[in-house]
């Protein structure tokens, strides 16, 4: 797998054309559209749809078929607020404006390591198109998804369709090991040869995935969620403070243009303040 | 008649000595230093860029949250993050010089010195074309008062910058100011060559789960839609105050928004949230632009400056 260059960004119109309930707040959405716009693993596209809010909201591709006309691409959606809701909401055939790809990827782990995923709600959703990509180079990798419930543990059939090693945690016990996500780390982290990590979800979880790996010694990249007005780094709205690269003195970073995707030991986590 | 045959529509305006192709200029702090949209917006139709503010010095702006959705608008205390005058002229302006575009740099000081500093810094850069002052920034050595609220302030820093180039010198008002009309006439006497207005309205939102402020700075600017009366309301009143010609802004979003503004005296508009919701509606806006000057007979789009016809008088009504 090499170093791939980012793809060109366009904003094209997308249509609804399926929607699979995956829990009572979370939909798996698949749109498709007249010209491809094709996304790495981690980057995002700025979505606007009528009743959505003013601003676009970033969503992360979950996956993608680039290998026909149309151009599909899927979006895992979770109910917050009112842009979620109308995506949720959008009828079949309803078409969105979207802007992508945009961001930084993950990184595809050398020939000589495994990829550990740790991904929390719908942190998962960039996992997918990242597994997808390891199957299809024929790498496995393990994953560790977490979630407050079963419903939670997202398109986890999706993970071993691409033979994924699947570990879960839930909070309330109901499926896998009971208790947090990054609690299994620990043992992945020992099982994996030169693991490396790959992180999206929760803040905490984040936190404590970073202390792990650091500990561990193992490179991590992590996704990072902010609030953003245009996603083409251009508002300033969705700053991290971190380094540009490990060691370097942190500022605030562009987390739609230097991120989403960072290496975690380039965010200063003890200074960044990460509020929504 | 076809649109083949349509009788072109002369789009160009001029502006302080400065022709731009179209009356359309990109907002500053809300375009990138330029070229960040490139792929993504019709550069062609953009008739000039206002790049992001610049000071003398780098800055670490606020802390996160820093944007804040609100009904038709958004909040934003970005707190001018960014590289100072030094890395602009050496890493930012060789690549949006490239793009070929007027372009107008927008300064603000903490300070008249800087404000003098800055001009003079930008006035023999190549591929700098006008100078907008940003006028709401806060006076340290007044303890934090924006310039662009007191006339006298306001006056200073314009004929500090004045002095230090030759470039066209466009103060960009402050909504605060109690008086916009006289400011821009202070600012006229000041020496400055256009005006241009709205900046962002001082406003706050507040979490009512967690009680606190939606944004780390507590206030923040107001801008988009939500703006537009305000503005085309300000835009109005400068125009009459004084000679200059008038850039306005405030939330606006297409060719009915921008004609609104030209009409109440404006002789070019900017664009600053609406791009980010639709990086699209640069070419939208040219093409209803044009649908609309022919619609109306209207050759020259320059004509439509400050053509707003007064509300007819109310017919005699016996009471
Ligand atoms: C790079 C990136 C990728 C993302 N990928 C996905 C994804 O694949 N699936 C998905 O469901 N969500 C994803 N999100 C989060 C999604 O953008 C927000 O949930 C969405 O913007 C909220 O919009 P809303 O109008 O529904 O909520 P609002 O009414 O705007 O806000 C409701 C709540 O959501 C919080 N919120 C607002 N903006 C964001 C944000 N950017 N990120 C997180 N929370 C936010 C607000 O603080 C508030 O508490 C991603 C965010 C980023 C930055
Ligand atoms: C995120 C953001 C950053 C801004 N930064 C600047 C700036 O650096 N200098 C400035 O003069 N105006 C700045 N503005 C104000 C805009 O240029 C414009 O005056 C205002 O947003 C109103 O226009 P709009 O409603 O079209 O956005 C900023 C606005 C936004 C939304
Ligand atoms: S979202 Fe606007 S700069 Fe990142």
């Amino acid at each position: 797998m090499s170093r791939p260059a980012a793809p060109p960004r366009r904003d094209l119109r997308a249509r609804l054309v399926r929607r699979v309930e995956l829990s009572a707040d979370a939909q798996l959405l698949r749109f498709e559209s007249a010209s491809p716009s094709p996304a790495l693993p981690g980057q995002f596209a700025m979505l606007r749809l009528e009743g959505g809010g003013l601003l676009r909201r970033p969503y992360s591709y979950c996956d993608l078929d680039d290998s026909g006309d149309p151009f599909r691409f899927s979006l895992l959606i979770k109910e917050v607020g009112v842009g979620t809701r109308a995506l949720m909401r959008l009828r079949d055939g309803g078409t969105v404006s979207c802007l992508g790809p945009l961001g930084t990827w993950f990184e595809p782990p050398s020939a000589e390591e495994t990829a550990v995923v740790v991904a929390g709600g719908v942190g998962i959703a960039p996992f997918v198109l990242f597994c997808r990509r390891l199957a299809e180079a024929g790498r496995s990798g393990i994953v560790l998804l977490g979630g407050r419930r079963r419903p939670d543990l997202y398109l986890r059939e999706e993970f071993e369709r691409f033979g994924m090693e699947v570990r879960c945690a839930t909070e309330d016990g109901s499926f896998g090991q009971r208790g947090y996500v990054t609690e299994l780390l620990p043992e992945a982290l020992a099982d994996a040869t030169a693991p490396r990590v790959y992180s999206c979800g929760p803040t905490g979880m984040l936190l404590r995935t970073a202390e792990l790996a650091r500990r561990a010694g193992a490179p991590h990249q992590v996704s990072i969620e902010r609030r953003m007005g245009c996603g083409m780094g251009c508002c300033l709205g969705c700053v991290v403070w971190a380094g540009r690269r490990p060691g370097d003195p942190p500022e605030y970073l562009r987390s739609c243009t230097e991120g989403p995707v960072f290496d975690a030991d380039a965010i200063a986590w003890d200074r960044d303040p990460h509020p929504l | 008649m076809s649109r083949a045959e349509a009788p072109a529509v002369d789009l160009g305006v001029e502006i302080a000595g400065l022709h731009l192709p179209t009356p359309l200029i990109a907002a500053s702090g809300t375009f990138g230093y330029g070229d960040e949209y490139a792929g993504v917006a019709d550069y062609g139709a953009i008739g000039a860029i206002s790049a992001k503010g610049l000071y003398l010095n780098p800055r670490d702006g606020c802390p996160p949250p820093r944007i804040w959705e609100t009904p038709s608008g958004m909040l934003n205390a970005i707190g001018l993050q960014e590289v100072g005058i030094e890395r602009f002229l050496a890493e930012k302006l060789p690549s949006v010089r490239a793009l070929g575009k007027v372009l107008i740099a927008n300064i603000c000081g903490s300070s008249f010195e800087e404000y003098g500093e800055l001009a003079r810094r930008l006035d023999d850069a190549e591929g700098v074309h006008g100078i907008e002052v940003n006028i709401s920034c806060p006076n340290v050595s007044a303890g934090g008062i924006e310039f662009g609220c007191d006339p006298d302030m306001a006056a200073r820093a314009t004929e500090v910058v004045r002095r230090g180039t030759r470039l066209p010198v466009i103060p960009k008002l402050s909504p605060s100011a109690s008086d916009i009309g006289g400011m821009a006439r202070r600012v006229e006497d000041a020496g400055a060559d256009a005006v241009s207005l709205i900046n962002t309205i001082p406003a706050m939102a507040v979490d009512v789960e967690t009680r606190r402020p939606r944004l780390a700075n507590t206030i923040g600017g107001l801008s988009g839609p939500a703006v537009r009366p305000v503005a085309v309301r300000m835009v109005w009143q400068a125009a009459r105050a004084t000679r200059l010609p008038v850039i306005g802004m405030g939330g606006i979003a297409g060719a009915e928004d921008a004609i609104e503004f030209l009409l109440a005296g404006a002789s070019a508009v900017q664009i600053g949230t609406m791009n980010f919701v639709d990086p699209g509606v640069w070419r939208r806006t040219r093409s209803d632009l044009e649908d609309y000057c022919r619609r109306h007979g209207v050759a020259r789009v320059r004509d439509l400056t400050g053509a707003m016809e007064p509300f007819p008088p109310a017919p005699e009504v016996r009471r």
